[in-house]
């Protein structure tokens, strides 16, 4: 009895699982990137106009 | 202590050239070998491949815990808050690698024994190992990452919870269990078997390290996008 079944099921939760967990914190890296931009974005128009109202 | 961390830091700048090429050749060569260079096993049939897997699983997870382990002890040496994130982000691959190998272990259990679980003093203790290391990265994930008494709180759970490590690895030796005794290659294992479990080990270990360090990065990501908010509140509130 080799029971195929059972290892097939093995290695399929096994590296599936990683997969799914690297996929996870990709999607988590990204949308993070996305947000560090946004802020970094929003921290430079505030210090220009900060800048330009204290010029004035 | 200066040089191993000045080599320590050398040898991190060089990861993202290392650790996948390295982890990627390492899980071919692992599953070739499992599949096919591996010879099948006379009494358990093909299913005893898991062992490939199974085993390996268990290593990183300890190697993982170990981590966190010695994670915490240096945040609560130096109470420097950058050992924090390296704490929790072990914990979770250790987390991972040890409710992978309870799976393997269960999927592998049922043909062999007849069930996928028992509660014997292995399977038991390695359950433990699991709640105790879910209950730490839940109890973290409660506080801010900035809060030092919580990191410090957790860092002690932490410390405390890694000593079912030693109980779950003698486990076997100290209790009659239904699981068998640890696999001494050479002695347990044919050549071609150890030397397939030995690649699969460091294979699953450059996996475990190579997902803790993109979770050690994630987590300073989002430190950072933390400290940024904070800054654009100081600015808007101003």
């Amino acid at each position: 009895m080799d029971f195929l079944e059972f290892l097939f099921a093995g290695f399929a939760v096994f590296w599936g699982a990683i997969f799914v967990y690297l996929l996870t914190l990709q999607g988590r890296i990204r949308a993070l990137s996305r947000q560090l931009e946004r802020l970094q974005e929003r921290l430079d128009e505030r210090a220009s106009a900060s800048m330009t109202s204290e010029d004035s | 202590m200066t040089l191993a961390l000045a080599a320590a830091s050398r040898a991190y700048g060089w990861r993202w050239q290392v650790l996948p090429p390295a982890t990627g050749v390492g899980i071919m060569a692992l599953l070739l070998g499992a599949v096919l260079a591996a010879p099948r096993e006379a009494v358990e049939g093909e299913v005893q491949r898991l062992l490939y897997i199974h085993v390996p699983a268990v290593l990183a997870a300890y190697l993982a815990f170990s981590v966190t382990f010695v994670a915490s002890i240096l945040l609560l040496w130096t109470r420097d808050m950058r050992y924090d994130p390296v704490a929790r982000s072990a914990a979770s691959v250790g987390v991972l690698f040890i409710a992978l190998n309870l799976a393997t272990g269960a999927i592998w259990g049922k043909p062999i024994w007849g069930v996928y679980w028992t509660w014997d003093a292995r399977l038991t203790s390695t359950l433990v190992l699991l709640l105790i290391f879910i209950a730490y990265l839940l109890a973290r994930s409660l506080s801010s990452r900035a809060d030092e008494q919580a990191a410090r709180y957790m860092a002690v759970f932490a410390i405390i919870g890694f000593l079912d490590v030693p109980l779950v690895h003698f486990a076997v030796e100290w209790w009659r269990t239904l699981h068998p005794q640890p696999i001494l290659p050479g002695r347990d294992l044919p050549g071609e078997m150890a030397l397939v479990l030995l690649v699969g080990t460091v294979a699953v270990s450059l996996l475990a390290v190579w997902l803790i360090v993109l979770r050690t990065e994630t987590e300073a990501m989002a430190a950072r996008a933390d400290a940024l908010g904070a800054e654009l509140d100081r600015f808007e509130g101003a």
